[in-house]
């Protein structure tokens, strides 16, 4: 264990009021711990204090009329066996899930964390973005909804505040057939290593026709991304093989990625179009208008 | 520094421990209960050395705090062994030669019965997913791939 990391407290509220007073007392000197697959890793020197979310009631996965809510603390696994989860236009959560990390990073990871850690590259995210998810963040003056595309704010910058505290993911119901797809590359596509690029998409289609797409791109820009030039150009159409490889081109370029370890920029651009391409299409079998 | 009172039972023991807020469940297995098979290797949860079961499910015990399973079931392979009689995956492991070095075959095992304790009859394709967080830089895969599913096999009572 890296000695600099030495939190002197550890405490685990049993109520969401305590757990914000203890949040409110500490600030930035506080780290929440959900799974601590983030946390361990980083190990941050400044955490004089450890707040375990774990008794909160914060697992479960709701199904109600107005769509899916999920607890901050409901673990990759559960979301990526739910049977609530199992049919459009949530099944781009499921994929996402089910391709986060390894079996058993998934077994302690938790919705929550992989949101509040911010990453660029982060899974779940960009499944959220297409889905249009909302998110319930409580501080001491109450509760807030944010939408999950005013989250994210340049690299692990995030739309939360030191006293605050996340609590559920709220996914509205889909108007209308949908279809969705997530797709990612990373050096070996079972390792735990995280995305060179990811992507997640949605159509809603009304008889033949995609009314409304929606692309949401990692690991290209300081935050996840909406490609919103590629979403436009396949509105009110029908998509076939050349609107969609128009889509992905235009994605490829708006996106801004760096060069590291894991990829160029260069070929992040390249693999962008590609998965992009690959989630236009999987999005339109999925909502049964492709091939023509 | 203050201390964190927690009751886990271990391998079916129930243990009752004063922990540090940063002590690792591994470090506790370790450095206060003596069990040496769970093993640090990379500290980042990717080699898998670490694993252990947490209520039944593979868990990586160099990032879960000590603190944090206050309460729950833990199972290291120390515990897998009944009297005198190895597990079928330990057994099968050996007969095949599924162990070189042997520092990533307690996670590995540990992982593996959490696969086999839910799917007694699992493809290989599972195995292989089950076993993607446990590196081996020395014999490999095929030999352990194998040995889970002997181990299976043996457990349903088939020869």
């Amino acid at each position: 264990m890296k000695p600099f990391f030495k939190p002197k407290a550890y405490f685990r509220p049993g109520s969401l009021g305590k757990a914000v007073e203890l949040l409110s007392n500490f600030g930035d000197r506080a780290k929440v711990l959900a799974g601590g697959t983030d946390l361990l890793v980083q190990k941050p020197s400044g955490a004089e204090c450890l707040i375990d979310i774990a008794d909160l009631g914060l697992e479960y996965i709701k199904e109600h009329e107005n769509g899916v809510e999920i607890g901050a603390a409901t673990t990759v696994r559960s979301i990526g066996v739910s049977g609530s989860l199992s049919s459009e236009p949530y099944l781009v959560l499921r994929d996402a899930a089910c391709a986060l990390g390894t079996p058993t990073i998934r077994n302690m990871a938790t919705i929550g964390g992989n949101i509040c850690n911010a990453s660029p590259a982060a899974d779940l995210p960009l499944a959220l973005m297409v889905l249009g998810a909302s998110l319930t963040i409580m501080g001491p003056a109450g509760k807030r909804e944010v939408n999950i595309g005013e989250f994210f704010e340049n690299i692990g910058g995030k739309n939360i505040q030191a006293d605050e505290l996340l609590l559920s993911i709220n996914i509205p119901a889909s108007r209308g057939r949908c279809g969705t797809s997530f797709q990612k590359l990373r050096h070996h596509q079972t390792s735990i290593d995280i995305a060179i690029v990811n992507v997640a998409a949605r159509m809603t289609c009304e008889k033949q026709a995609c009314v409304k797409a929606s692309i949401a791109l990692g690991a290209v820009a300081p935050t996840p991304i909406y490609a919103r030039k590629a979403e436009a150009l396949l509105g009110k159409k029908r998509p076939n093989a050349a609107i969609i490889q128009e889509a992905a081109s235009a994605a490829s370029e708006e996106v801004n990625p760096i060069d590291d370890v894991r990829g160029s920029k260069w070929y992040r651009k390249k693999m962008a179009a590609v998965l992009v391409r690959r989630a236009l299409e999987e999005s339109s079998r999925r909502c049964g208008i492709w091939p023509e | 520094m203050a201390r964190v009172n927690i009751k886990i039972k271990v391998n079916g023991k129930l243990q009752e421990l004063g922990v540090e807020a940063h002590e690792t469940l591994l470090d506790t297995l370790r450095e206060r209960l003596g069990l040496l098979a769970a093993k640090y290797g990379c500290g980042d949860g990717e080699c898998g050395a670490c694993t252990v079961l947490v209520e039944g499910n593979a868990t990586l015990s160099c990032l879960t705090l000590a603190a944090h399973v206050d309460g729950k079931d833990i199972e290291t392979i120390e515990g897998l062994e009944q009297g005198s009689h190895l597990h079928p995956l330990q057994e099968s492991f050996v007969e095949q030669g599924a162990i070189q070095c042997g520092y990533c075959t307690p996670g590995m095992i540990m992982s593996a019965k959490a696969l086999l304790d839910k799917d007694a009859d699992p493809s290989e394709e599972k195995v292989r997913r089950a076993i993607s967080n446990n590196l081996c830089r020395c014999t490999g895969y095929e030999k352990p791939v194998k040995a889970i599913l002997e181990a299976a096999r043996r457990m349903r009572g088939e020869k």
